[in-house]
């Protein structure tokens, strides 16, 4: 590793090896190492169960799981928009070859009085829903013809709601939708997590609320996309990626140092070896002292041999936990995927609780999801700090990620990396960088 | 004009860094050898898709070869790269018993990730004839320890070209007859759905807890497992709405 590169790249969590894809393609010479044996770090899949096991520090299991290595299980639970920020990525970069698809069959959310009902995903299902009475329906359907129809650059379209200066609250009023249809629309559709967007400018909402109109027309059921074999196999994509456009790999590497001179990176250090460079991107775990904390996420890994009850039996799941339905400030968030999707053994489902901390004891704050699964045959809990970095890394060129959030897709994910491309190069990535096969070399 | 899609199987190269896996991947893209190893030359190629057309019938097979993006060379090949490939070659130096001797951890990964990848092994560099360490013998001893786990056993040189083309084309001939055997048991399970389940419209359906009626269910249940890739999904969508009215 004692050469010069132009970019070191530390941690192959799907942010770095998205970030490690881009810079090899825009053709940087990278350096990408991570600290494990494995790809992936916090966005790994886990393979085979009994890694899972040892990682929470449970005793391995017997054969009631079936064969070990049929799981590939996540540590952070996210879906993928089929219209989002990631499927443009996975198709513009051409990573999308090497991944197969399925769509997440429902989408649920709590209502009143506890019970879970489905996001339409149609006119027809909207209509015969029981989520809110048969006016509002015609109020809720003005709303969505509106959205539908809403062009940022078209005045003519925006029914005097002015993006940037309305609010989404006096856009609810506007349309008369009442409060559990504006919670709906806000936590099921526009997925925030909280109610703060209410009182903002409504373009980011009627943006987010299109992308899931955009995304659900896609393939059907759900806005919903989930790859064969796990998450895991995401970063992976993008790291060969990587390394068929010249990229260096080195895992099992113990990152000791990046070295600063003069206020800037001029290298990474591993044991008595420096590797130079000019540029450093990493994970916060990589730079402790670089970064600050922003929150907390619990995430409870639960193992089942059924579907989640009231779903008719679907075979994967999102239910979303409203934040007002339980009387807390973010949304608890279950997703459950299956052996359908390579990640279990046969018969078997994984469902997956997450939200941000908000008391001292973020295991009772997860209950109302807990008791949405039915039986669960094994359990495991990890509490995870949400970090940022304390500067944009234009200075010193250390340019840090932010930690997984709760959000239940890679939307904030994918705003991060183009960010952090742009901060580093100067300038947006350009896709046509990318050639596609043989032909297009030559 | 409705064109037959030829059915692309993935094939990959897998075996340590330097032993020619690259090379064969550019005798098999355009018939060309590069002398030193000059990693440029490689750069972007992800895989390569070619036609074989199967002797004496119409049956055409496309391979899709994949390189490794030299990620064998410091750090492991990640678990991605062996998902869904139908074929494996083990590729080994010929003049380089070391690169024979480390195959079996590789066989280990294929086995592991791609478990139903048919698996041939092939000694490269056979033009460095009087430094060839590794004899047919003991290639075969290998075979037969892993419990003929080889569908075939080939020497190439990318140098020449000798045997390349050759190698390429038994596989696709080795992975064409499996391919037909698969379909003739699929259609076979097909002729068991009964005839119930091709009702015209209107017709009463089925009650429920009979066969038409589970059996229906399967196929439904078939056809939920269904995955996609984006692209092709994409693709699909720009050719129209397919014509399926169900």
């Amino acid at each position: 590793m004692d050469e010069d590169y132009d970019c070191i790249v530390l941690g192959t969590g799907l942010t770095e090896c998205i970030m490690s894809g881009m810079l090899s393609v825009s053709g940087k010479k990278v350096l990408h190492m991570d600290r494990n044996k494995y790809y992936g770090g916090e966005s790994a899949s886990l393979t085979p169960l009994e890694e899972l096991f040892t990682k929470f520090g449970v005793p391995t299991p017997d054969d009631t799981f079936g064969r070990g290595r049929d799981w590939n299980v996540d540590l952070i639970p996210k879906f993928i928009m089929a219209n989002g920020q990631l499927v443009k990525l996975l198709i513009h970069t051409g990573v999308t070859r090497y991944l197969e698809f399925k769509s997440i069959e429902g989408s649920y959310v709590m209502g009143k009085s506890g019970k879970i009902c489905k996001v339409p995903a149609d006119e027809r299902e909207a209509l015969s829903s029981d989520l809110m009475g048969l006016f509002e329906k015609r109020r809720f359907k003005n709303f969505l013809v509106f959205v539908q129809d809403f062009d940022p650059k078209d005045p003519k379209t925006w029914k005097d709601v002015d993006p940037q200066k309305c609010t989404m609250d006096e856009v609810y009023k506007k349309f008369g939708l009442d409060p559990n249809t504006a919670d709906f629309v806000g936590h099921a559709l526009a997925l925030y997590r909280d109610d703060d967007y209410r009182q903002k400018p409504c373009q980011e909402a009627l943006d987010r609320i299109k992308l899931y109109s955009d995304s659900l027309a896609r393939y059907g059921k759900s806005p919903y996309l989930y790859p064969l074999y796990g998450l895991g196999e995401l970063p992976q994509g993008f790291a060969r990626l990587s390394a068929i456009y010249g990229g260096t790999y080195m895992l099992d590497k113990p990152i000791d140092e990046i070295v600063m001179e003069g206020g800037k990176v001029v290298g990474v250090r591993s044991g008595d070896q420096i590797a130079k460079c000019k540029q450093v991107f990493c994970d916060p775990s990589y730079a402790p002292t670089q970064v600050r904390k922003v929150g907390q996420v619990i995430r409870c890994i639960c193992l089942l041999d059924h579907p989640l009850p009231n779903t008719k039996d679907a075979l994967s799941t999102q239910i979303i936990i409203p934040q007002k339905q339980v009387n807390r400030q973010s949304d608890i968030y279950v997703t459950m995927v299956s052996y359908t999707h390579q990640v279990a053994s046969k018969g078997w489902f994984i469902a997956m609780i997450s939200t941000n901390v908000e008391t001292d004891n973020p295991e009772q704050e997860i209950q109302p999801g807990l008791n949405l699964l039915g039986p669960i045959k094994q359990k495991f809990i990890q509490l995870s700090d949400v970090y940022e970095p304390q500067n944009d890394g234009t200075d010193n060129q250390l340019f840090i990620s932010k930690s997984y959030d709760a959000t239940s897709h890679f939307q904030t994910t994918c705003v991060d990396v183009l960010d952090i491309f742009k901060r580093a190069t100067g300038e947006e990535f350009d896709f046509t960088n990318v050639k596609h096969n043989l032909e297009d070399q030559e | 004009m409705a064109t037959v899609k030829i059915p692309a199987q993935k094939v990959i190269l897998v075996g340590e860094y330097g032993v020619g896996k690259s090379s064969l991947f550019r005798r098999f893209a355009n018939d060309t050898f590069v002398r030193a190893s000059d990693r440029q030359s490689t750069l972007g190629l992800d895989n390569f898709g070619k036609v074989y057309q199967m002797k004496d019938t119409d049956r055409a097979l496309k391979l899709q070869l994949w390189d490794t993006g030299g990620m064998e060379r410091v750090a492991s090949i990640t678990s991605s790269y062996y998902k869904y490939s139908e074929a494996a070659i083990l590729v080994f130096a010929l003049d380089r018993p070391d690169s024979f001797h480390v195959l079996s951890q590789h066989l280990l990964d294929i086995v592991t990730y791609a478990e139903n990848a048919k698996i041939f092994l092939c000694g490269n560099k056979f033009d460095l004839k009087s430094r060839i360490q590794v004899t047919d013998g003991e290639m075969e001893a290998f075979s037969e320890q892993c419990h003929n786990l080889m569908s075939g056993l080939y020497k190439t040189s990318c140098k020449t070209g000798e045997g390349v083309e050759e190698m390429f084309r038994d596989i696709a001939n080795q992975l064409s007859e499996t391919n037909r055997f698969v379909l003739k048991t699929f259609m076979s399970l097909f002729t068991l759905v009964d005839p119930d389940l091709m009702l015209p419209p209107g017709h009463p359906r089925p009650e429920i807890g009979t066969s038409a009626h589970r059996s229906k269910i399967e196929l439904q249940s078939l056809e939920e497992a269904r995955s996609f890739r984006i692209d092709q999904a994409l693709e699909a969508d720009e050719n129209g709405p397919n014509d399926c009215s169900c």
